[in-house]
């Protein structure tokens, strides 16, 4: 077996792990299911027949070195069972939170398996699996592909219909990726992007949902009045989790005015939180949010599983009297310079702003991280396509992120915004605001695109 | 393999247009469904095949598959 380092995007993970001192922050779960009777012996062996097609899933880590540093390797993966667990007998309630259980535990320890999978009986007789994974192993774009994946071979065992067709090959796809991270020019010229925004607007500026005092709770803590970053909560990493729908028509209108104007979704809802953002900081023109990227363009970076998704900082300073279309542009504009050097380890840019500013240690310039899914969580298959579904993302209970929002499509047409939020320092209330404010911006702006940021502001 | 081969070879790794399929005129985001993503990547993954450089911005003004690869054969003849 061959050892690798891990990537950019898996040490993204690791560090997390080691900052928050444990491993449940990496951890992502889900339930799959239908409500039908599914053979569970023919879905077991789909289980086992994807763990041998879709490698991230033999994925083991090395003890740390001395420096800490751990390496990864593939197992043959000939030795997982997969258990069937019933919880039939419970309301689904019950059920969702017995498997909400399951996703708290933790992969401790070494040279182990990252994973389990279960087969699950739930109530309304739906039948599926729980999958439980170290975010090392697998993204979310991963898991919507594995499931597919694995109800494609159901169908086919079960059904006759055509075997899917073979997955890129994890191995192929990691040594590609780590030997284009070690490619020195290009490391010179992601490098200089990053080293070109320092130069050019300074050290960043922390901005908080629950605005300015955050910031001058650390400038007190710190006993340095012109500190610009906030501490990070590391010990209480309680998560809750709330939701809000968006209905289909008004998501229509989104797209309309993303269409019209060539605007990414991403970019507009980076527009939104940013504008909240400064509303809330007294008019902060430099703003920066976590912004997450798939890395997923390729065929073989669609089907070779494996933790891809990476955060960078999308920091614009936008002054007031820009108007709301313009603001949109150059945030588009700084997101697709990002795009082009989204392999550059993002640690990297922490570490040159530290050798410049002297940022202390467990701060941050960013209270608010961003994931756009356009991908719907649904089983695309045409033998199960009239089959009710019952699936959900379980929070693995330790947050990281202060607000961490996911907006995702939902089935009917309409868009999900999903807040995990830390209860140390933020409550539904705040949440609730946010997502009003946030919806508030947007649409104003998009009703008006020549409104300007400052008179949005104000008039929201 | 020359330039224009290996170009459209990497151009037909993002979109489901076999290589011979990727004529001069197709245009990456209306016909080929290029996400800003996948572009960006894409002239990412081009810069360090053909160890060029690109310039932001004459990036934006990139539509179809003659006006990429014309680019990175200026930049290869000036390399």
């Amino acid at each position: 077996m061959k050892n690798y380092p891990l990537t950019a995007a898996q040490n993204m993970h690791y560090r997390w792990i080691k900052q928050y001192g444990t491993q449940q922050v990496s951890g992502l779960s889900i339930v799959a299911s239908l409500q039908d009777e599914l053979d569970f012996e023919i879905l077991k062996k789909c289980i086992l027949m994807e763990i041998q097609r879709y490698g991230c899933m033999r994925v083991q880590f090395t003890k740390p070195d001395e420096n800490g540093n751990i390496n990864q390797y593939l197992t043959k993966g000939n030795f997982y069972d997969i258990p069937l667990k019933d919880l039939s007998a419970m309301t689904m309630e019950k059920a969702d939170a017995t498997m909400q259980g399951w996703a708290y535990k933790t992969f401790d320890g070494d040279d182990i398996p990252m994973m389990e999978i279960f087969m699950v009986k739930l109530p309304e007789d739906y039948r599926g699996f729980f999958l439980h994974m170290d975010h090392r192993l697998i993204d979310s774009c991963g898991v919507v592909i594995m499931t597919n994946d694995i109800m494609s071979l159901y169908t086919h065992l079960r059904f006759n219909s055509p075997m899917p067709d073979d997955l890129a090959d994890y191995e192929t796809v990691l040594q590609k990726d780590l030997k284009r991270a070690s490619n020195e020019k290009r490391l010179i010229r992601d490098k200089d992007f990053w080293d070109d925004i320092l130069d050019k607007w300074g050290e960043p500026l922390y901005s908080d949902i629950q605005g300015p005092m955050i910031l001058d709770r650390a400038r007190e803590a710190h006993h340095n009045p012109n500190l610009r970053a906030a501490d990070i909560e590391l010990k209480d990493l309680f998560v809750a989790v709330d939701d809000y729908k968006l209905n289909v028509k008004s998501t229509k209108q989104l797209f309309d005015f993303c269409q019209n104007h060539q605007i990414s979704m991403t970019n507009l809802l980076l527009l939104g939180m940013r504008t909240y953002l400064s509303k809330m900081n007294n008019g902060q023109e430099d703003i920066s949010i976590q912004n997450f990227i798939s890395r997923r363009s390729t065929h073989d970076e669609w089907t070779s599983g494996g933790s891809r998704t990476i955060m960078f900082p999308c920091r614009t300073k936008i002054s007031p009297d820009t108007e709301f279309l313009d603001a949109a542009y150059e945030i588009q504009s700084m997101q697709n310079q990002i795009y082009m050097h989204s392999n550059y380890d993002p640690a990297l840019i922490y570490e040159e702003i530290r050798n410049r500013y002297g940022t202390p240690e467990n701060t941050t310039y960013e209270s608010c991280y961003l994931t756009y899914q356009p991908m719907p969580v649904k089983m695309e298959n045409p033998f199960l396509k009239d089959i009710p579904m019952h699936s959900k993302w379980f929070a693995n209970g330790a947050a990281t992120k202060k607000m961490y929002l996911t907006v995702s499509h939902t089935e009917d047409g309409g868009m999900n915004f999903s807040y995990h939020y830390q209860t140390a320092d933020l409550n539904d209330k705040h949440v609730e605001l946010f997502n009003y404010y946030l919806l508030k911006i947007i649409f104003t702006g998009v009703e008006n695109p020549g409104i300007s940021i400052g008179g949005l502001i104000t008039s929201v | 393999m020359s330039v224009e081969n290996r170009f459209k070879e990497i151009v037909s790794q993002y979109c489901t247009a076999s290589p011979a399929e990727l004529h001069g005129d197709v245009r990456f985001r209306e016909d080929l469904d290029f996400s800003s993503l996948d572009f960006m990547s894409f002239l990412g993954e081009l810069e360090d095949e053909f160890d060029v450089e690109l310039e932001q911005d004459k990036i934006v003004q990139i539509r179809t598959i003659d006006e990429a690869l014309s680019m990175i054969q200026d930049l290869q003849e000036v390399g």
